[in-house]
C-alpha cells in the first residue's frame, strides 16, 4: 500500500500537466532585476553600485543578520540600476538591476569535490555561502534550518519531492534530468548532520522521476525512494514526515522537534552545485504554465522578469486576469508582470479572466467536507465562524495556529467560503497580539 | 493589464451549493417515478405543489425581508421534494401549502436561512402536519394499484420481502420501492454528494437492535420508511455531525430510536422522531473532542 | 395632582403595553402554554389572575411596611394564597366548566411569577392607589395575551372563537394547535413578530 496521510484533497488539474512531458529548457534574459528579500529574514544589502560591471557569481547583496544570506549576480555585464520596487509582499524593497552582456564572465569558484569525501564541517558554510535557501517555496535560509540546535538530535533526512501543488512540474523534471544532483545534495545534508537515513518522497504521478531517482539512489548510503499516494498536500512538510517516518512534528514546533529535516528537491541540487561545482544559487528551474501559448519548464536567471518568462514561452494566449507565483492551493499573485522571480519562485501560472474570477461566498451547509479534507484534523468551519466575528482568542483556542494555510479546505468547500484567507489574518492577527503582549511585560 | 489579486487557494472544486442540491435532486428521481407507477399520475399533485410552494415561501420570505434571493441554491427545491415524496399519495393539496411553508419559512428561514435549521425541514414539516392531520397523514393509500383496503403501514402488515423490496406495499409516494432509493443512494455515492456511513451504519445498527429484539433484520430495514430516511434525511448536510465519528454515534442513534419507537412506542413508524430528535442532538455530538489534531499528543488533554 | 394621574396613566400603560408580562417580560408562561388551548380558557385564566394580582398588590402594598424584609416572600405567598382560594372557591361555584377545564393552572397561580414578581417589584415599594393600577394593568396585559393566543389556537386548531364556529364546517382543524406543541409555536411566533414591530418601532424612532 503507498503512504499517505488522513484529509487531503485532490485538485482536479493534478495529474495532467501540459508541461510534464517537457524537458527543461535554459533560458536567459537580457536584464535581470534582483530583489534582495529573496529569503526569510533580514533582507541583504546592496553592496554594487550604479555604473559597476559584475561577473556571475559575484557577490550583489551582503548578508544581515542571522537569517541572512549573500545575494549573487545571476548575469555578467553592468549594473544600470539600484533602487527599491514594491515586491509581492507590498514593501519596498532594494534591487539590482543588470544588463546582461552575455559574456557569460563566471567570478572565481571554489569546488569542494565529491558530496561522499569532503570535509563534513565545510557543507554548512558552503551551502550558506552559495546563498540557498528553500526552493520549494518556504524560502527559509537553509544552512539554519540545517544546524541543529543543542539538545536535539536529527535521525531522518527527507528530500520532498513530492510537488503536490497544481500546475507545477519542475520538481518533477529536475528529479528525471538530475537525479544524481539531487541524491547528491541529499548526501551532503545526511554527511553535514552525521544522519544514516535519508528518505526521497516522491509522489506515485510521476513514475518518470520515481525510476530516475531509484536508479540515481543505487548504491549510495543509507538513501531510498519512497512512493507516496498523490494527494494534496502530501508535499506538506507535516504530511511528509508523518508519511516517510510515521512522526509528527509537535504543535508548534519543528521537524527537527521530530529528528527530521526536510529538503526539497530543488534545495538538494543546489546544494549539490554549490559543494561539486563551488556554484552559487544564479538559476532555478520553474513552471510557467496556464494561459501562455507553449508552458515550459524553464531555467531561469535568478531576477529574470514575469514578462520575460511569459514572452518566452510565447506570450499570453489570451487576455491574462490573474498572474501568482506557485501553484494554485497556495500560490502568491502578483500585481503585474514587471515584478522579478526570486529563488524560491517554482513556477509562474497565468490565469484567464474567467479562471481569475473568484465565486462569491454562499452561507455554510456544514456538509463537514472541510473537516474530512483537513490534513491536521482541525474544523475549518468551526474557525471560519470565530474568525468572521474576529474572535481571535476563540480561533486560537480552536488551534487555528496549527493551520498550515494548505488550501485544502477552501478548495473543496462547496459554498465557496474564504475559509483559508481568513486563517491566514487569524494567525497573523494572533502572532500580533502575543508580541504586542510581550512587549508590554 | 489589471490582474486580480486575491489569497490563495486560486482553484475551487466544481461541486457548489447548488450542484449538490441538483445532485439531491436528481437521486430522488427514481424514487418519483416508483411513486408514479405505484400511485398513478395523481400522486404527482402534492409533490408539485410541495416543490413549488416550498420556493415560492422562500422567495417571498426573501423579499419581504429584503435578503438576498437564495432560491436558485436549489434548497428549498429539494426541501419540497422531500417533503413530497414523504406524504401518502393522496395528501391534499392545501396540506402541502402548509407543510412547505411551514418547513421553509419556520424550520429554515426564521433560524437563519441555509445552514442555520437545526431541523430537517421536510421532516419537521412531516412531524407537523401528522401532528396535525393524523387522520389524512395515515390512511388515503388506497389510489393507483392499491384499490383494496390496506393498512396505513406495511410494518404491521404480513407483505413479502419481494414485495417490500419492489415497493408493492402501501406507504408514503417515494418511501415503498427500495430499489429505486438504492439506485438514487449509488448516485449520491457516486457522485460523492454524501458519504456511505451515516446510512449504512444507521440501517445497521437498526438491523442489529431489531433482531435482538426478535424483528427479522431485512424486514426492519426495508419496510416503512426507514430506508428512504436513512439515505435522504439522516445525510442531510446541515442537521448532521460535522465530525466523523460524531456522525457515527449520530447514525446508531438513529437507528436505536427507530427500532424502539416502533416496538415500545404508541407510533406504527418512527423514522421521523428518531431523526429529529438525533437532529437536536447533532451539534452536542460535535462538541466530543474525538478528532485528534495532528502534533497533538493527547486530543482530551488539549480540549480542556 | 396632574403629575400624580399621569403617573398612573402611565402605570397602567406600563402594564398593558410597553412591560407586557407575557410578551416583554416572558412572565408565567406555564399557564400561557398550557390553558391557551380556547379563547375562552385565556380569558378565564386572565380574569382570575388580575383578580388576585389586583388583590395582593393592594394588600401587599398596604402591609409593605409592617412585613419584615427577612420573611417577605412567605407574607407575599400568603397572601396570594388568600386570594387564590377565593377565586377558585368562586368559580367552583358559578363557572363549574371554565373551573374543570382549567384544572391544576387555577390554583397554581399561587406561584406564578407575575403575581410575586410584581409584589416584589411593585406592590411593596409603592402607594396602595398605584399597586391596584399596576395590579389592573398587568392583570389585563396578561389576560390580553392569553385571550389572543387562545384565539389564534382556537381558530386554527379548531375552528372557532369563544366556541363560535367561523371557518364551517369543511375546515379540517389543524390538531398540532391546540396541542403543546401549538401553544410553544403560536408563542414564540408572536414573541417575533413584536420584538421586530418593536425593534422597528425604535429604529425609526432614532
Amino acid at each position: 500500500m503507498k503512504a499517505t496521510f488522513r484529509g487531503g484533497v485532490h485538485p482536479a488539474h493534478h495529474s495532467k500537466q501540459p508541461t510534464r512531458g517537457l524537458a527543461i529548457r535554459d533560458f536567459v534574459s537580457d536584464t535581470v532585476q534582483i530583489v534582495m528579500n529573496m529569503n526569510i529574514g533580514a533582507p541583504s544589502k546592496p553592496c554594487v553600485k550604479k555604473g559597476d560591471h559584475v561577473k556571475i557569481g559575484q557577490i550583489i547583496g551582503e548578508p544581515v543578520g542571522g537569517l541572512g544570506l549573500p545575494v549573487h549576480a545571476s548575469v555578467s555585464g553592468e549594473v544600470v540600476a539600484v533602487d527599491a520596487i514594491p515586491y509581492i509582499t507590498g514593501d519596498m524593497v532594494q534591487s539590482v538591476t543588470i544588463k546582461n552582456d552575455f559574456q557569460e564572465e563566471w567570478e572565481e569558484l571554489h569546488p569542494l569535490g565529491n558530496v561522499e569525501t569532503v570535509d563534513p564541517a565545510l557543507i554548512l558554510p558552503a551551502i550558506k555561502n552559495a546563498g540557498i535557501c528553500g526552493m520549494g517555496g518556504a524560502s527559509f535560509p537553509t544552512h539554519v534550518k540545517l544546524t541543529i540546535a543543542p539538545g536535539k538530535k536529527c535521525e531522518y533526512v527527507l528530500a520532498n519531492g513530492a510537488e503536490c501543488e497544481t500546475h507545477i512540474t519542475c520538481d518533477d523534471r529536475l528529479m528525471q534530468e538530475h537525479a544524481t544532483r539531487v541524491v547528491d545534495g541529499l548526501r551532503a545534508v545526511m554527511r553535514a548532520l552525521d544522519v544514516k537515513n535519508g528518505i526521497i518522497g516522491i509522489e506515485d504521478n510521476k513514475p518518470e522521476a520515481i525510476a530516475a531517482m531509484e536508479k540515481a539512489a543505487q548504491g549510495r548510503d543509507g538513501v531510498r525512494v519512497q512512493v507516496m499516494k498523490t494527494k494534496y498536500p502530501q508535499g506538506g512538510e507535516k504530511q511528509l514526515i508523518r508519511v516517510l517516518t510515521g512522526r509528527e512534528v509537535p504543535s508548534g514546533g519543528l521537524p527537527i522537534d521530530c529528528g527530521c529535516v526536510v529538503v526539497n528537491v530543488g534545495t538538494c541540487a543546489a546544494i549539490a552545485d554549490a559543494i561539486i561545482d563551488g556554484k552559487p544559487v544564479i538559476d532555478r528551474v520553474l513552471t510557467c504554465t496556464g494561459a501562455v501559448r507553449s508552458p515550459a519548464n524553464l531555467r531561469v536567471r535568478i531576477g529574470t522578469i514575469t514578462a520575460d518568462i511569459i514572452g518566452e514561452c510565447g506570450g499570453y494566449s489570451t487576455d491574462p486576469g490573474k498572474i501568482f507565483f506557485g501553484g494554485a492551493m497556495t500560490g502568491l499573485c502578483i500585481p503585474n508582470d514587471s515584478l522579478p522571480v526570486a529563488k524560491s519562485t517554482n513556477g509562474v501560472v497565468v490565469f484567464t479572466r474567467e479562471e481569475a474570477v473568484s465565486a462569491e461566498e454562499d452561507p455554510c451547509i456544514r456538509c463537514g467536507k472541510c473537516v474530512d479534507a483537513c490534513p491536521i484534523g482541525l474544523n475549518p468551519y468551526d474557525m471560519k465562524i470565530s474568525a468572521d466575528i474576529e474572535k481571535w482568542d476563540d480561533c486560537k483556542k480552536k488551534h487555528v495556529m496549527d493551520c498550515m494555510l494548505c488550501g485544502a479546505c477552501a478548495f473543496i468547500c462547496p459554498a465557496r467560503r474564504w475559509l483559508t484567507p481568513s486563517f491566514k489574518i487569524a494567525k497573523q492577527k494572533i502572532t500580533e497580539i502575543a508580541k504586542k503582549e510581550a512587549a508590554a511585560k | 493589464m489589471s490582474l486580480i489579486l486575491s489569497s490563495a487557494p486560486h482553484v475551487r472544486t466544481k461541486d457548489n451549493t447548488q450542484r449538490l442540491m441538483l445532485n439531491v435532486i436528481i437521486s430522488l428521481l427514481p424514487c418519483l417515478i416508483a411513486g408514479v407507477y405505484y400511485f398513478g399520475f395523481a400522486c404527482l399533485i402534492p409533490v408539485c405543489v410541495s416543490v413549488v410552494s416550498a420556493v415560492a415561501a422562500e422567495w417571498v420570505w426573501q423579499k419581504l425581508g429584503h435578503k438576498k434571493i437564495r432560491i436558485y441554491d436549489l434548497s428549498a427545491v429539494v426541501t419540497g421534494l422531500l417533503l413530497g415524496l414523504i406524504v401518502p399519495p393522496s395528501a391534499p393539496w392545501w396540506m402541502m401549502v402548509i407543510g412547505s411553508a411551514f418547513a421553509i419559512i419556520v424550520v429554515k428561514q426564521l433560524f437563519g436561512g441555509i445552514g442555520d435549521n437545526f431541523l430537517n425541514p421536510a421532516l419537521a414539516a412531516r412531524a407537523v402536519l401528522l401532528a396535525s392531520w393524523p387522520a389524512l397523514m395515515t390512511s388515503g393509500y388506497n389510489v393507483g394499484k392499491f384499490d383494496a383496503v390496506t393498512t396505513p403501514t406495511p410494518l404491521l402488515g404480513s407483505a413479502s420481502l419481494m414485495d417490500l423490496l419492489l415497493g408493492n406495499v402501501t406507504g408514503a409516494i417515494g418511501e415503498t420501492c427500495k430499489i429505486a432509493i438504492l439506485i438514487g443512494f449509488v448516485y449520491l455515492l457516486a457522485t460523492r454528494t454524501i458519504r456511505w456511513e451515516i446510512p449504512v451504519i444507521t440501517l445497521a445498527s437498526a438491523a442489529l437492535l431489531g433482531w435482538l429484539l426478535g424483528t427479522d433484520p431485512l424486514t426492519t430495514v426495508l419496510s416503512g420508511g426507514l430506508l428512504f430516511g436513512a439515505v435522504y434525511m439522516a445525510t442531510d448536510y446541515v442537521t448532521t455531525p460535522m465530525n466523523s465519528l460524531a456522525r457515527y454515534l449520530y447514525a446508531v442513534g438513529i437507528g436505536v430510536i427507530v427500532v424502539l419507537i416502533r416496538k415500545y412506542g404508541s407510533y406504527p413508524e418512527g423514522v421521523t422522531y428518531a431523526i429529529l430528535l438525533m437532529n437536536i442532538a447533532a451539534t452536542l455530538f460535535d462538541r466530543i473532542p474525538v478528532q485528534r489534531i495532528y502534533g497533538h499528543t493527547n486530543a482530551k488533554k488539549e480540549g480542556k | 395632582m396632574s403629575e400624580k394621574k399621569m403617573n398612573l396613566g402611565k402605570v397602567f400603560m406600563n402594564g398593558v403595553i410597553t412591560e407586557n408580562p407575557t410578551f416583554r417580560l416572558v412572565l408565567g408562561t406555564c399557564p400561557t402554554l398550557a390553558v391557551t388551548t380556547s379563547a375562552i380558557n385565556g380569558l378565564g385564566m386572565g380574569a382570575a389572575a388580575t383578580f388576585v394580582l389586583l388583590g395582593s398588590n393592594i394588600v401587599i402594598s398596604a402591609l409593605r411596611k409592617v412585613i419584615p424584609d427577612k420573611v417577605r416572600i412567605p407574607s407575599f405567598i400568603v397572601v396570594i394564597c388568600m386570594f387564590v382560594t377565593i377565586i377558585q372557591l368562586v368559580m367552583q361555584a358559578y363557572l363549574p366548566s371554565l373551573y374543570e377545564s382549567l384544572g391544576i393552572f387555577l390554583p397554581l397561580i399561587v406561584v406564578n411569577c407575575i403575581i410575586l414578581g410584581r409584589a416584589e417589584a411593585f406592590a411593596s415599594k409603592n402607594p396602595v392607589v398605584a399597586s391596584a393600577v399596576d395590579g389592573i394593568g398587568m392583570g389585563l396585559g396578561f389576560t390580553l395575551a392569553l385571550t389572543l393566543i387562545g384565539c389564534i389556537r382556537e381558530l386554527a386548531g379548531n375552528g372557532s372563537v369563544f366556541g363560535i364556529n367561523l371557518l364551517g364546517t369543511s375546515f379540517q382543524p389543524m390538531l398540532l394547535m391546540i396541542l403543546p406543541a401549538g401553544g410553544f409555536l403560536v408563542f414564540g411566533l408572536l414573541l417575533g413578530i413584536i420584538n421586530s414591530l418593536t425593534n422597528r418601532k425604535k429604529g425609526g424612532a432614532k
